[in-house]
């Protein structure tokens, strides 16, 4: 039959080509094949915004400062900084004889050049923010960059750590925006191979690098679109590393002899919050705001008793498979340092938040198993709401209907799409409790930020949280230049917020990641946070022999 | 004089043929042409503002946000007496209709411009063509493998009708063509990597520095399991197809007459049956060829194959409306196209149909 002989010749050519290809001979340099769910956005350091690409960047550039797993920051390619007194001029001392991959010097000007290009580039999504309080900059004749700020800030090395030093000679001819940068030309310790965009980015060590030299040759981080595939992949040893996993699987690869699997506070941390709409009638903000929040809201008594009714290990446990911490600010506990350690969380105590509500005069008048307000006039009935491409919160959202059922609070659920929850959260108020979550950055002032006052017309406040003694708090911790002192302000402001229930704080999700002991060792793993694809790692990671 | 004269006959046929082909071609760019207005309002009466999908960010300060509007143009109306469309904002009838989003979207159609990727401020037609090249690869040759094995099992089948081999041939094909596409290719991964299969992405990193050959390999060696997925369930639905087609045939009188003449089985089959029983093939293989461009969006998605499914799974991830726009459009016009060159194609194959 000629359908036959043409599908054996087929079959046939296919199995010659899949056999032509053993291993690929050859002396073999030593390779990081490291997996993970994502890739970059975009190389453009001023136009990325996934944490892909910052992985990718931290690796690949250098900035004046470098973060550290613990939360502190280190000088990297300056070698010195010097303060005027008044904490407004900053002057770096820049490392002599850094030099680009391409061969060619790194300067006190291609830093201010770059600084300049994050300043005055609109369509720069973040790097207006990091560049605000920096009223001129300036390079001198010794190498040396001055940054003169338009108020003294304390925080000056968390607005450097992403403001990458680009080269001048490849980024002045280029359009600030639309420039793919697929070139990618830093002075870090890994230099950029070839980057195809959703398939891998491959980097090669930096053999002039001024720092630690890598001790691996390559690291190829591969995408792979599903996390199932990421796990298949580790456990084969197509690759040696991956960045994520669900953490269904963390029990599988445990088993696994040639794999260990490591967990801790993530490098970005990040925070899932059940946010309270309790903005106040005189704070609704006039141009925007509808204000349809449930008037119980309000009352401190009813978010105090949910916070009581709110069982956190279980929501760990169940949501998170035990990959969690409690938390109780919404500064995640990954800030180090500025996480108030010190709070102690509202026990799980339904028996104690019952009381609560009866004492407060919520009382079930009409026997249905739902309270009313103290005046009859409503049930305690609450809307939440969620974005739809949360896969942990509508398992949240059942668990909170559970327990709050138990004191008599019921919650009408509904996922919303991510564009409409922004609608309805703010500055609309059109709400009345939402899960959701943030980022964080390493400094913790825009975290702080979100419960002011001023913030409540922005948008940026969600809860329409109003505290004189707070907002005056965050005035002074945004001035004050002793470390210190400034933490003692940061952990009170926590203290302020926890006491008046603005939100609950389910948890702060760990990090959790894998790579093959079998074939890769020197991880940093004895840090207060884990992430092995950090320069923090790959700098000293080394092949088992 | 008789009006069924050969004469007339020749007249009337060619008029036909010619009236059938223009109302084709023209019924298509009338489709083409109204899938290009709805695929640019469909994106703009989405919920939510596409503004917001692009700047992504609540905390993103007002000025960067409006830098990025302008960029993407979503500073101008959307068309004249709408400023947008949800919400609906009632603006200015009065403008240049050249200045508005819908114009200028037409006008970079026309230049071959498909916008720019929200995501990755990377231009829209350099990523499709890029993911169109990988899709065609993969899904060229499940297509083939499934077109072959399909239609031998289901000439097999009808042939040995109401035996074993057909009971087992019809099982097989149900089974394979009901398959969920996801389950069936997670199922394979696993099997795969656990034999030494690549399992992600279109060939091994780094590859590109050696031969020729040694790279095809590789290729091959990473396409052998989303291929096999594919070829699996779309080898169902041919299989399905070509046994009841041939069986009507089978059943029809001349097959019957062709018996008496004392033909063996195998030449009623090569000769008589096979022609006739492939025309509803033709069909389905011109419409799924359409699709094609259209990648297979969960196989993709299973084995991170950098194609058009892929991409399009990405960028409904990530809200990048461009990106989906174009990718709609061109799939769109894709399945428009097949479907015309499969009614074309008929013509020949049964003439009977242009006088329809």
């Amino acid at each position: 039959m000629k359908f036959k002989t043409t599908f054996v010749v087929l079959l046939t050519v296919f199995a010659l080509a899949l056999s032509a290809c053993g291993a690929l001979g050859g002396s073999q340099p030593v390779v990081l094949r490291i997996g993970w769910a994502g890739s970059p956005d975009t190389l453009n350091p001023g136009a990325a915004v996934l944490s892909e690409s910052y992985t990718i960047f931290g690796l690949v550039y250098d900035a004046m400062y470098q973060l550290q797993l613990d939360g502190s920051f280190k000088l990297n390619l300056a070698e010195s900084v010097a303060v005027s007194d008044d904490g407004l001029v900053y002057t770096y001392k820049i490392r002599d004889g850094v030099k680009f991959h391409d061969g060619q010097p790194l300067t006190a000007e291609d830093v201010v050049f770059s600084y300049l290009l994050y300043q005055n580039t609109e369509g720069y999504p973040w790097m207006g923010d990091y560049t605000y309080y920096f009223d001129t900059i300036e390079a001198t004749e010794n190498n040396e960059v001055v940054i003169t700020l338009s108020e003294a800030i304390p925080n000056i090395d968390s607005q450097l750590v992403f403001l990458y030093v680009l080269p001048k000679h490849v980024w002045e001819n280029e359009d600030a925006v639309e420039f793919e940068n697929f070139a990618m030309i830093g002075s870090g310790p890994f230099r950029m191979v070839e980057y195809k965009p959703n398939e891998f980015v491959h980097l090669a060590k930096n053999n002039d690098y001024f720092g630690a030299v890598p001790k691996i040759d390559e690291a190829i981080f591969q995408t792979f679109e599903s996390q199932d595939a990421l796990v298949q992949a580790i456990k084969t040893g197509q690759v040696d590393m991956i960045t994520e996993m669900p953490n269904t699987a963390v029990a599988t690869l445990q088993q696994d002899a040639n794999i260990e699997v490591v967990t801790g506070a993530p490098f970005s941390p990040g925070v899932t919050d059940i946010i309270f709409n309790q903005v106040l009638p005189e704070n609704c903000p006039p141009d925007d705001g509808l204000c349809t929040g449930h008037p119980a809201l309000l009352d401190r008594n009813v978010r105090l008793a949910l916070a009581h009714a709110t069982d956190k290990q279980k929501i760990i446990d169940v949501v998170l498979l035990g990959f969690g911490t409690p938390g109780t600010a919404l500064l995640p506990d990954g800030l180090g340092i500025w996480y108030n350690s010190k709070i102690q969380d509202y026990a799980y105590d339904v028996a104690r938040a019952n009381q609560i509500l009866d004492d407060a005069g919520y009382k079930d008048v009409d026997g249905d198993g739902v309270r009313e307000l103290p005046d009859g006039s409503r049930s305690l009935t609450f809307r939440i709401n969620w974005p739809s491409d949360s896969i942990d919160s509508p398992r949240i959202a059942e668990l909170l209907s559970e327990m709050w059922g138990q004191i008599g609070v019921r919650l009408e659920a509904q996922a919303l799409d991510p564009d409409t929850l922004t609608a309805v959260c703010c500055p609309a108020f059109d709400f009345d409790v939402i899960i959701w979550g943030w980022a964080s950055d390493p400094d913790p002032n825009l975290l702080l930020s979100v419960m002011t006052t001023d913030e409540i017309p922005t948008g940026s406040s969600e809860t329409g949280y109003s505290n004189p003694a707070y907002d005056e708090l965050f005035r002074q911790q945004a001035s004050e230049l002793d470390l210190n002192k400034r933490r003692e302000i940061v952990w009170q402001m926590q203290q302020i917020a926890f006491d008046d229930v603005v939100y609950i704080i389910p948890f702060y999700a760990q990090n959790v990641q894998a790579y093959r002991k079998d074939r890769f060792k020197g991880f940093v793993l004895d840090q207060p946070k884990v992430e092995l694809s950090d320069i923090t790692s790959l700098a000293f990671v080394e092949p088992v022999r | 004089m008789n009006s069924a004269s050969p004469v007339g006959l020749e007249r009337i046929v060619p008029l036909n043929r010619y009236r059938y082909l223009l109302n084709k071609v023209g019924w298509s760019v009338f489709t083409i042409l109204f899938v290009l207005v709805l695929n640019f309002f469909l994106f703009r009466v989405l919920p939510g503002d596409p503004a917001r999908a692009l700047t992504k960010d609540p905390r993103m300060k007002e000025a960067a946000r409006e830098a990025l509007r302008v960029r993407f143009g979503l500073d101008k109306p959307v068309i004249n007496c709408f400023d947008s469309l949800t919400p609906i904002k009632l603006g200015d009838c009065g403008v240049n209709p050249l200045e508005t989003q819908f114009f200028i979207y037409i006008k970079n159609l026309l230049q071959g411009e498909l916008g720019i990727s929200y995501k990755t401020n990377r231009a829209v037609s350099e990523i499709l063509v890029e993911r169109l090249w990988n899709t065609i690869l993969l899904i060229g040759a499940g297509q083939i493998l499934s077109i072959f094995v399909g239609i031998a099992l289901g000439v097999l089948a009808a042939w040995k009708a109401r035996t074993a081999i057909d009971y087992g041939a019809l099982f097989t094909g149900l089974v394979a063509w009901s398959l969920p596409t996801f389950w069936l290719g997670i199922i394979i991964l696993f099997w795969g990597s656990s034999h030494g299969f690549p399992i992600g992405g279109k060939a091994t990193p780094g590859i590109g520095a050696y031969p020729f050959l040694q790279q095809a390999g590789d290729i091959a060696r990473h396409m052998f399991l989303p291929t096999l997925a594919y070829t699996i369930v779309f080898m169902g639905e041919y299989l399905l197809v070509m046994r009841s087609s041939l069986l009507d045939v089978l059943a029809e009188d001349y097959i019957l007459t062709a018996k008496a003449k004392g033909l063996s089985a195998f030449q009623i089959l090569k000769d008589h049956a096979l022609k006739n029983a492939m025309l509803p093939i033709v069909t389905i293989i011109a419409i799924n060829l359409g699709f094609t461009v259209a990648g297979a969006i969960q196989i993709e998605a299973v084995f991170s194959w950098p194609g058009l499914g892929g991409a399009i799974f990405e960028a409904v991830e990530s809200r990048d409306y461009p990106v989906l726009q174009g990718a709609f459009l061109l799939i769109a016009v894709s399945v428009i196209l097949a479907n015309l060159i499969a009614d074309l194609t008929y013509t020949y194959l049964d003439p009977r149909v242009q006088s329809e």
